[in-house]
């Protein structure tokens, strides 16, 4: 049997002071994430994906619950000690890359090796490999205003990763690309996922990416709505999500 | 419809107008007041120890216009970076790049002409404010300054209204030259420079060949005055300007080169911070490290001129204190102060002559200051040699009755022991043996003379004391001096004369730091917004606050060390420019200094802390 890499234990989140009106953007979330698995969580917008992800990422603070990573329990962390985690354990992919552009492809991707103190010898080879991992290799002296879209998730992606990362979090990391640079990046991140076990949590609202997932949470109002796993190719499994979104969608405006 | 939504919008962004309204109106404010003193010429010519002043203020406005238009051109290429993205986006809606262009134009122009009436009223109470505030340190009554001086307020007017025409015009020009799309997207667009290696190479040796026949002008000022004025100024400062553009890009350049640095923790980041927007930072650094050159200059040169009046002051007296027949109440005082050496001689009083006992001035020959004929060392303390055989000596060439009094002895009597004419008019001196002082039918007086650490300490007795002696001279010669020729004497006089020139030295040094303070706070300020993004998205990948808060503290040491370092260099060398007019022109030198560098330093922490509350993520 294989490790979990995130569990989550009820965990709720509430927004607003008790006194004022308070707002349930989490309510009795639960499930788990096992090493290599490659994760989707779906849902119309508003129904708590972000949330989740910034519970998940520590960046935010769970009102109730508990989440293990990597077998560490967050929910207790200090501010110092999530910084560390989050540099240690967690690799991060924005829809808006979020790269430094003032730092080089290269230097953006050696950042979290240079923040855990690797030693400069060690840098290079570890961000060569992971850039060749990319297809970015030729790019690594540019800075980010000079590469494409494509380009520039794919540097995010391989600074997410350079630093091996207990899970890779990624927030709509298709969001800000076309149809044809979004379909690479999904199939590279199938094949990172497939053929070097990176463990994925993808949170994104586009059917076609999630489609490459192996499993997929779908959260409505703030609770698990549905859980689907792939069974047949990825075409059935397109289909598959989009008729349990037809069904949230129906719910929602019955 | 384009101007209401400009307006619109320029509400939305208040706070980066008020910083850019501060900049320009305090560099207003300063150009103003240092030209009240530059322009007023009577002023300058009435109050000033050195010659040309007038001359050097020529010079002075000459660098300070200078330092002012590159400060100027990078303000307000703030406003477009301000409002490209903006102006694109109606040109999209599709408002013709004429109208574009022409807000851009008028926008700059309008900011211009606020901050010129807003600095114009700052300036003017600024120049009271300070004024009236060293005037009354100083006991310096100054007058002929006016701090509403008709002429530099349309000098300023001028200047500034042409540099802010010329700024419109380019920023105007910039936007009609730049398409819809760079418009759109002008702020992830980075403006690294690759500097060119010849470039490089080309501006470092300009840097150094100017600033060296800058230094050796200044070090030479003796011999080429008017000209070595203008040759340090005319190189010095372009010499600045191309270290800051050229060798200092260079120098971080190098230090990012090096990986085993580079690649250390948040290195990578703070280096490329500070080399990423180089070209900007080179101008803003070189005007910084002009205005410290000039405003600690000012102050370094006013308080020496300050601590040279003690120094002139001792030049001819040996001691610091003299007193005429000594009050109980004097004497009592006395007891408590810490004297070095301190000698009573007797001496008598006729109609003709001062005498002294050869007796007491044996027993305790005084010291005397004797010209050297060496430049380094004008005077040097001896005691008199204690040569007196005869009975009778005399400085009355006239008479056969005695010998002729030694110079030494001349000396020590007219200058130390005050036996001068302001005090006794054309009376005689004569040192004479006990039997012939005996003959003398009069009144033994006494006269007390003494040496102490620091004479300023007591200059409330030795003002009565001066004033009785003042008295004590109108009984013996039947007039009131106008001075004795005291110690206490030389020393306020010369304080009097070099007050105006310590009086500008400090009001110049007071305007250019705070002109230093408000292009530092600018550059900053103005650029902490586009740093937000950064900031956040490194604490999303896992970066202590520490080591956020370490990283704004380093790039800012770089940033405040270098101009720091190369205005204080230009400050020490420049001093030598009075070694002609001043005796020691680095006395105490390291009070300025330290004054400067405890607020510069805490200056540097208060940017550091504003700046993180800025740009540093909350929690």
């Amino acid at each position: 049997m294989t490790k979990s890499v995130v569990n989550v234990e009820n965990v709720q989140k509430i927004f607003g002071k008790k006194s004022e009106n308070q707002y349930k953007a989490l309510d009795n979330v639960s499930f788990t994430i096992k090493e290599g698995e490659f994760v989707g969580i779906m849902g119309p917008s508003g129904a708590g994906k972000t949330t989740l992800l910034n519970v998940v990422s520590t960046l935010d603070k769970a009102t109730s619950g508990k989440i293990e990573i990597a077998g560490q329990d967050i929910t207790d962390m200090k501010q110092n000690q999530l910084a560390d985690f989050r540099s240690d354990q967690l690799g991060f992919i924005f829809q808006d890359f979020n790269l430094l552009e003032n730092l080089t492809v290269y230097e953006n991707i050696a950042l979290p090796l240079s923040l855990q103190g690797v030693s400069s010898k060690k840098i290079k080879p570890l961000v060569t490999q992971v850039a060749e991992k990319l297809g970015i290799k030729s790019i690594l002296a540019k800075y980010p205003v000079t590469i494409s879209g494509g380009q520039k998730q794919r540097a995010a992606a391989a600074r997410a990763l350079v630093h091996e990362p207990a899970i890779v979090l990624a927030d709509e990391p298709t969001g800000a690309l076309d149809s044809k640079n979004a379909h690479s990046l999904m199939k590279t991140m199938e094949h990172l996922n497939q053929y070097h076990d990176v463990s994925i949590m993808l949170v994104t609202h586009d059917p076609l990416s999630a489609s490459y997932c192996e499993r997929i949470l779908f959260i409505q109002d703030g609770t698990l709505y549905k859980e689907i796993t792939k069974s047949g190719d990825q075409q059935q499994f397109h289909q598959q999500i989009l008729n349990v979104l037809a069904e949230l969608t129906s719910i929602q405006s019955s | 419809m384009l101007v209401k939504l400009l307006s619109g919008s320029m509400k939305k962004m208040w706070k980066d107008y008020l910083v850019l309204l501060f900049g320009l109106t305090i560099s207003i404010a300063i150009f103003y007041m240092f030209e009240t003193l530059a322009q007023n010429k009577a002023f300058l010519e009435a109050n000033a120890l050195i010659s040309s002043i007038v001359f050097v203020f020529h010079v002075g406005t000459f660098i300070l216009g200078l330092v002012t238009i590159f400060y100027i051109f990078y303000a307000t290429s703030f406003v477009l970076s301000l409002r490209q993205k903006e102006l694109g986006m109606y040109m999209t809606l599709g408002a013709k790049k004429g109208k574009v262009t022409q807000m851009m134009f008028l926008e700059t122009l309008v900011i211009g002409i606020i901050s010129l009436i807003i600095g114009l009223i700052v300036g003017v109470g600024l120049s009271e404010g300070i004024a009236r505030l060293l005037m009354s340190r100083l006991d310096f009554s100054g007058e002929g300054f006016q701090p509403l001086y008709a002429s530099s307020l349309w000098t300023t007017v001028i200047f500034y209204m042409i540099l802010f025409l010329l700024t419109a015009i380019v920023n105007a020009i910039r936007v009609a030259r730049k398409s819809v799309l760079e418009l759109l997207h002008a702020d992830q667009k980075a403006d690294n420079k690759v500097i060119k290696g010849w470039k490089t190479f080309v501006g470092t040796l300009f840097a150094i060949v100017l600033i060296t026949f800058g230094y050796f002008a200044m070090i030479n000022m003796g011999e080429l005055a008017h000209v070595g004025v203008l040759i340090a100024a005319a190189t010095v400062t372009p010499g600045t300007y191309f270290f800051f553009m050229a060798m200092l890009p260079f120098i971080i350049k190098r230090i990012k080169g090096i990986r085993s640095i580079n690649e250390k923790g948040l290195n990578a980041f703070t280096y490329a911070q500070l080399d990423f927007r180089v070209s900007q930072l080179s101008k803003v650094l070189g005007t910084v490290a002009m205005l410290i050159a000039l405003g600690l200059g000012a102050m370094t040169a006013g308080l020496s001129f300050y601590h040279n009046t003690e120094i002139q002051s001792s030049l001819t007296h040996s001691y610091d204190i003299k007193v005429h027949q000594p009050t109980e109440e004097e004497l009592t005082e006395m007891e408590n102060w810490e004297f070095e050496e301190r000698n009573l001689y007797s001496y008598r009083v006729t109609d003709d002559g001062v005498y002294f006992s050869k007796h007491d001035l044996q027993a305790n020959p005084p010291m005397i200051k004797e010209f050297t004929g060496n430049l380094d060392e004008l005077t040097e303390e001896v005691r008199v040699e204690n040569n007196l055989s005869a009975s009778i000596y005399t400085n009355d060439e006239e008479t056969d009755n005695g010998e002729t009094m030694p110079e030494q002895w001349q000396t020590a009597l007219r200058t130390e022991l005050l036996a001068n004419f302001y005090m006794f008019g054309d009376r005689s001196l004569y040192i004479l043996d006990q039997e012939k002082w005996e003959e003398i039918n009069a009144e033994t007086q006494t006269v007390l003379i003494g040496k102490v650490d620091n004479f300023t300490d007591y200059t409330d007795t030795l003002e009565e004391i001066e004033n009785r002696h003042l008295q004590l001279a109108l009984e013996f010669t039947g007039e009131e001096p106008l001075t004795t020729g005291s110690k206490y004497a030389n020393y306020t006089s010369l304080k009097s004369l070099a007050n105006g020139t310590i009086f500008m030295g400090l009001f110049l040094g007071v305007a250019f730091l705070m002109m230093m303070a408000s292009v530092l706070m600018f550059k900053l300020l103005s650029s902490a917004t586009a740093d937000i993004g950064r900031y956040q998205m490194l604490r999303k990948i896992g970066v202590r606050q520490a080591k956020l808060k370490k990283s704004i503290y380093k790039e800012l040491f770089l940033v405040f060390l270098f101009p720091g370092l190369i205005g204080l260099v230009h400050v020490l060398i420049g001093m030598e420019m009075f070694s002609f007019l001043l005796i020691e022109p680095y006395t105490k030198i390291w009070i300025p200094i330290s004054l400067f560098l405890v607020i510069y330093g805490l200056y540097y922490w208060l940017t550091v802390k504003m700046y993180q509350r800025i740009v540093l993520p909350k929690g």
